[in-house]
């Protein structure tokens, strides 16, 4: 049989992917415990991620991959009723709706978060001249959403709090549909459960500067254990990987302080300025150390100067 | 993050300081020349939702309802004491922060579904119907102009008639709506009814119970509006008279709440 073949965007952060659209076909794909060759690339060009070759075919949307997913008997949805299928399709339109908008703001709109990770980010993560151009796009096209979602309104402060707001409701209600439960029809993984993971991991992962929604969903504790859940379920090897990076970088951050030995380099600093300003002090005969006429030379300098006055 | 909530909370007070029950005033365009099938069907809905928690309005038609509209010609809107509310799920919070609501008896996990219904309508029924209306050429020549520009003079409707498609262009561009074929709309169209149609299966309405609430009023809304407006090809309208759960269902509400108007089920 062939081999499905996956391209996707790279990951980060202790994530498979960082884009939505690509960690849905790879968490639907694991849960179907599909055989993958999965290609993490940071390149855009010439193919739009994520993408699936099969047979010689290549498939780009998401509804694509998964009806191939489902051809080929892949399938976590055929013990569900209709209903429960129609209730996916709701919430999959729901999420589109209401988080999509929030993660792009919080992506690419917030300066803080641009600035400081997201643009960095995806300019290491790109090769030499793609990395001029991607991101600049990235941010253009999620200036266009906001401008046509939101076509009155000028102040983003105004626009942003709509789409908090917005997106905090949605969250609250996926936490309560939630519940106790392990995924969200009960005990097996479903579609539902891969498109609300690709929304939420990408949120509550990434290390933003500006974690105002961020900290919404982390305080919604049953969602935070569903997304660990699935992560150290399905993706132990990046999770793995992520966490010793960053210890490592935690013990590095401890032995190889930046200014290691600072008290003798303060000391050092410190004993050559004062030797300069001696050095300079003498030179200009600003001072005077002569064992001898020190006694002497200075008493009649200073009458005189008192003397004057 | 406090920010965004303490705005709802704002707005939550200061609506609820207005005494209630008040007259509410909806606008809209005119029903008969201007109205268009988008509009009509969120007027509509936001009509059959008022009449369901049993307030008593008065639809007020305006040529200009677009631009009167506080949010930026989003039809229909309500005028009610100083507010004024557009959006059929802004005007729903409102009149829940007046304390009348259809849906607070239900338990968090069915209000959390019935959101989900709500976007999925929201998001299938309007964008299918603005690619009908604006992107489609023979609706848009043989109806949507005409219409949208009955009400200006001569020079002008052509201006609106091309900002306004400019404007609905941009959007579903954005939503991913402009680069689908016809039949792949029809095809979406299709899924949601099937969607719909499985949640109804078995009982009255959407929430399994006696009475109607805003889920039953948007759906109606929309399916009412496709298949009584006639338009060239009626590819939506047939789509939906195969569902024969969703056209009883609006046939139910028609009648327990529009008793004079009659559907046209063919």
């Amino acid at each position: 049989m062939d081999m499905f073949e996956l391209t996707i965007w790279k990951g980060d952060w202790g994530l498979p992917s960082v884009d939505t659209e690509c960690l849905q076909v790879l968490v639907y794909a694991k849960f179907n415990g599909i055989p993958l060759k999965v290609n993490a690339v940071g390149n855009p060009f010439n193919s739009n991620l994520p993408t699936l070759k099969y047979n010689n075919y290549t498939f780009t949307k998401v509804k694509d991959i998964i009806e191939v997913f489902r051809e080929n008997n892949y399938n976590t949805e055929q013990d569900l009723s209709r209903k429960e299928c129609a209730k996916i399709m709701a919430y999959d339109v729901m999420l589109k709706e209401k988080l999509f908008p929030a993660l792009q703001f919080v992506w690419w709109i917030d300066e803080k978060n641009v600035n400081e990770l997201i643009r960095p980010w995806y300019c290491k993560a790109m090769p030499f001249p793609f990395n001029f151009y991607y991101p600049g796009k990235f941010e253009r096209q999620a200036h266009v959403i906001f401008e046509t979602l939101y076509p009155v309104e000028d102040d983003i402060s105004i626009i942003e709090n709509k789409v908090y707001s917005e997106a905090q409701k949605c969250l609250t209600l996926l936490s309560t549909s939630l519940g106790e439960s392990l995924y969200f029809f009960n005990e097996k993984p479903t579609l539902l459960d891969a498109v609300i993971y690709s929304y939420l991991a990408p949120l509550l992962k990434a290390p933003l500067p500006n974690p105002a929604l961020q900290n919404h969903l982390k305080a919604c504790t049953n969602l935070v254990t569903f997304v660990a859940r699935i992560s150290e379920k399905y993706f132990s090897n990046e999770c793995h990987e992520y966490k010793t990076k960053q210890n490592a970088r935690n013990v590095k951050q401890y032995t190889h302080n930046e200014f290691p030995n600072k008290r003798r380099t303060q000391l050092v600093a410190g004993f050559i300025a004062t030797l300069m300003m001696a050095t300079y002090a003498f030179s200009n005969g600003i001072l005077e150390v002569s064992a001898k006429d020190n006694e002497i030379s200075d008493i009649p300098a200073e009458d005189a100067f008192t003397n004057n006055e | 993050m406090p920010y965004p909530l303490l705005a709802d909370s704002i707005t939550f007070e200061l609506e609820a300081q207005e005494p209630w029950p008040q007259l509410i005033t909806l606008y809209q365009p005119y029903e008969v020349e201007q109205i268009l099938l988008p509009d009509n069907a969120n007027c509509l809905a936001v009509q059959a939702f008022l009449k369901m928690c049993g307030l008593d309005f008065q639809i007020e038609p305006r040529s200009n309802a677009e631009y009167m509209s506080p949010s930026g010609r989003v039809v229909p809107f309500i005028k009610c004491g100083q507010f004024l509310v557009s959006d059929f799920d802004s005007i729903v919070t409102f009149i829940g922060n007046k304390g009348t609501s259809l849906s607070d008896h239900l338990s968090a996990n069915c209000k959390a579904d019935m959101r989900a219904y709500m976007s999925l309508v929201n998001n299938i029924f309007i964008n299918a119907e603005l690619y009908i209306c604006w992107v489609d050429e023979t609706t848009l020549n043989e109806v949507t102009k005409i219409r949208h520009g009955s009400v200006y003079p001569w020079p002008l409707n052509h201006y609106l008639n091309w900002q306004k498609r400019k404007e609905v262009i941009k959007k579903l561009n954005v939503l991913g709506w402009y680069n689908k074929t016809i039949e792949e709309v029809c095809k979406e169209v299709q899924n949601c009814c099937t969607a719909l149609s499985e949640r109804l299966e078995g009982s009255d309405y959407f929430s399994g119970e006696k009475t109607p609430n805003e889920l039953d009023a948007l759906v109606f809304g929309h399916i009412f509006t496709i298949i009584t407006t006639p338009l060239p090809g009626n590819k939506l309208a047939n789509i939906v008279q195969s569902y024969p759960l969703l056209v009883h269902l609006c046939k139910r509400i028609e009648t327990s709440i529009f008793s004079l108007q009659a559907i046209g089920v063919k």
